[in-house]
């Protein structure tokens, strides 16, 4: 096995290489520099020697061990530190970020491939950077902020509608608007004041959808943005992302996440990681964010998905694992 | 009007005749239900001698206790119960507590126990308790009556989806009230690892597979798993030599031992069954989570999944738990008839409909 000391990681953001290849090359850097998923890895028939390797075959770790060990590259430091919500320590994923350029350039990319950043304000209805350094998400919006060299982009106060004043500025700059917030922030905004952004405007929602009232179906969700908005449900988006990946899935206008090209997203039986299921079936869903390559890209989430046949998938929420366990009817299906 | 002493009278004594050793027809369905694989004939015998010991007339009318106080004006309901099918006639105690109550039984036969409970279903329609019509295993060729109320089990997150599709078949209303039961672990508390706590640890861990929430997927003792992993896994070899897992783990549980490894969690392997030292909540089968720690340790973790816990069994009557009304350990497997899923008496949630 070829020895991966020093990595240039610029491969990863090279979508003249075949992701097959460039998902090779990471799995040997971690395999030689990650001792938890060589350790994981070891248990599944799968070799980097080989030359039927398929990167559908690499092993998803289960996305817990960002709760329960420490998963960074063994000659590396952490330049940031994320984490998810939660209270005590265990329910706490930490993803120590050896390399905060690299996230950067995640960010940027999959964003500039829907949005011109340079054209547009930002507004974050979420809590502001100084208060959740721990945050992935306020990472990600602090630096979109930032980079769309727009004043008027911020993170708006909580708890508060949106100024009008703010939002006739906006329309004088000749900008395009991008509201980001969790499904319920985003329904605490219409419910204060309902605004109509005009066709500028597009609202990414970025998770929650069990808000403090009740549970919404997404479908819903979009309607009720739509109109709170006043903008088409063809500028209602929604971002997928986790404190544990430094990549993120974006649904333009509908329900259906697309990949960036440096990623790849199965959907898995929940009874066997390394059978992916077919297009329909529903499963968890499984992620290689070669973004991660100093932590772990190779992951098998808790959330519940459904791929559809152009590659597409759609979030259905958590899985649940208790109903295999207990005296449980389900609707018996044969 | 028919006395509940003389309707019980009249249940113990079909049922007397059902467990008899001469009944051929529950003879085939237990060859059948073997030969087909659904449980093993361990599992089976194993509930059937339950059965024998625990139906009986003095624990009937202890259950029935709370229909002394039925309200003279309370008609007959119509209950329908949807029947679990993870462990051999685990949906018995829903249609007995229907017939003591006097009600109205209608029930969904799991497809993955047929057998079993048919042929006590039929003896029943003998004597006139329940109508042929009334139960099967399709759901699709009940009568399409709504009825009064329903019983099954599911996870917290099915419940909904499961509700939704007996009001689309118009077998129960919106309103129709529900005892639906989602606990799906019980824990252990042990204080010493002598021979006959780590006999019956084991029969309330393994039974079954470890399925059902009655089963034991939690056990809180003073030692680590490490440092009982040879003596326990030695009597884990010698209960499954005699009580084979009738169903194998599927994938996921070789790949769990690997994540262990990786990070490091303590562990015992047993092919089809992983004993792990880890204070998560038991979610998944064929996994026990073994804690060390003390009574206090034992409070914390009932507060914190009291949500999905079914009982918390100790190994003797003397040892108290704050808060909490126990069971023994002998009994995990091996429970009176009036036995309360989720803490709930259903034979008093019936009498209390309005």
């Amino acid at each position: 096995m070829e020895s991966i000391d020093h990595i240039n990681t610029d491969f990863i953001f090279d979508d003249q290489i075949d992701l097959q290849i460039r998902a090779k090359k990471v799995f040997r850097y971690q395999v030689q520099h990650n001792p938890v998923y060589k350790i994981f890895s070891d248990h599944f028939s799968i070799t980097e020697d080989d030359d039927a390797f398929n990167l559908r075959d690499i092993p998803l770790l289960p996305i817990r061990a960002f709760k329960e060990s420490k998963l960074i590259s063994a000659d590396k430091d952490a330049d940031i530190i994320f984490k998810s919500s939660g209270t005590g320590v265990m329910d706490r994923s930490h993803h120590y970020v050896a390399d905060s350029m690299l996230y950067k350039r995640a960010i940027l990319s999959e964003f500039h491939r829907y949005f011109d950043l340079s054209n547009t304000v930002i507004l974050a209805y979420t809590p502001g950077y100084n208060e959740n350094k721990f945050s992935s998400l306020i990472w990600m919006l602090n630096l979109l902020i930032k980079k769309s060299m727009s004043k008027l982009s911020q993170f708006l106060p909580l708890g508060e509608p949106i100024e009008d004043d703010l939002l006739a500025e906006i329309e004088k700059s000749g900008k395009d608007l991008i509201l980001f917030g969790a499904a319920f922030g985003l329904l605490d905004l219409i419910d204060f004041k309902p605004v109509s952004f005009g066709a500028n405007a597009s609202i990414i929602e970025t998770g929650g959808m069990k808000t403090h009232r009740r549970e919404m179906k997404k479908s819903e969700l979009r309607e009720v943005l739509a109109e709170g908005f006043g903008v088409s449900a063809n500028y209602i988006h929604s971002e997928y992302g986790m404190c544990e990946l430094l990549s993120q899935f974006y649904a333009i206008g509908s329900e259906l996440f697309s990949t960036p090209h440096w990623t790849h997203v199965s959907v898995r039986d929940p009874k066997d990681s390394t059978r992916i299921c077919e297009p329909g079936e529903e499963g968890k869903i499984g992620i290689i964010d070669l973004a991660n390559i100093y932590s772990c890209p190779f992951i098998l989430t808790d959330d519940r998905g459904v791929m559809n046949e152009n590659g597409q998938f759609e979030v259905l929420g958590r899985w649940s694992s208790s109903e295999l366990r207990g005296c449980n009817f389900l609707i018996d299906v044969d | 009007m028919e006395t509940i002493e003389n309707r019980i009278t009249r249940l113990q004594f079909i049922i007397d005749e059902w467990l008899h050793p001469n009944n051929y027809e529950l003879k085939e369905a237990i060859d059948k239900t073997v030969n087909e694989g659904f449980f093993s004939f361990e599992d089976i015998k194993h509930q059937l001698l339950v059965f024998k010991k625990t139906l009986n007339k003095r624990d009937f009318l202890r259950w029935a206790e709370p229909l002394k106080r039925k309200p003279s004006s309370r008609k007959e309901k119509r209950v329908l119960c949807l029947h679990a099918g993870n462990i051999p006639l685990v949906g018995l105690q829903d249609l007995l507590a229907v017939l003591i109550s006097g009600d109205h039984y209608s029930g969904k036969v799991s497809r993955k126990d047929p057998y079993l409970l048919p042929t006590l279903l039929k003896k029943l329609e003998k004597e006139g308790f329940v109508e042929q019509r009334d139960w099967s295993t399709d759901l699709n060729e009940l009568p399409n009556s709504a009825a009064d109320a329903v019983l099954f089990s599911g996870s917290t997150d099915s419940v909904d989806n499961v509700f939704d599709k007996l009001v689309s078949m118009k077998l129960v209303k919106h309103q129709t009230p529900a005892l639906v039961r989602t606990a799906h672990f019980s824990i252990a508390y042990i204080e010493d690892s002598n021979p006959e706590t780590m006999d019956q640890l084991t029969q309330a861990v393994f039974r079954y597979g470890g399925k059902g929430c009655r089963s034991v997927a939690m056990v809180v003792a003073p030692f680590s798993l490490h440092s009982k992993k040879c003596s326990f896994t030695d009597y884990i070899e010698k209960f499954l030599m005699a009580v084979p897992q009738n169903e194998k783990a599927p994938p996921s549980l070789y790949q769990r031992y690997a994540y262990n490894k990786a990070v490091g969690i303590e562990q015992a392997w047993l092919d089809n069954f992983l004993i792990e030292e880890i204070e998560t909540e038991p979610k998944e089968p064929f996994i026990l989570h073994w804690v060390k720690g003390d009574k206090k340790t034992l409070t914390e973790l009932i507060g914190r999944y009291k949500k999905g816990l079914q009982t918390v069994y100790v190994q003797d009557p003397s040892v108290e738990i704050e808060g909490v009304d126990t069971e023994l350990l002998m009994d995990a497997q091996q429970p009176p008839v009036y036995w309360q899923p989720d803490g709930v008496d259903i034979v008093s949630w019936l009498n209390n409909l309005e």
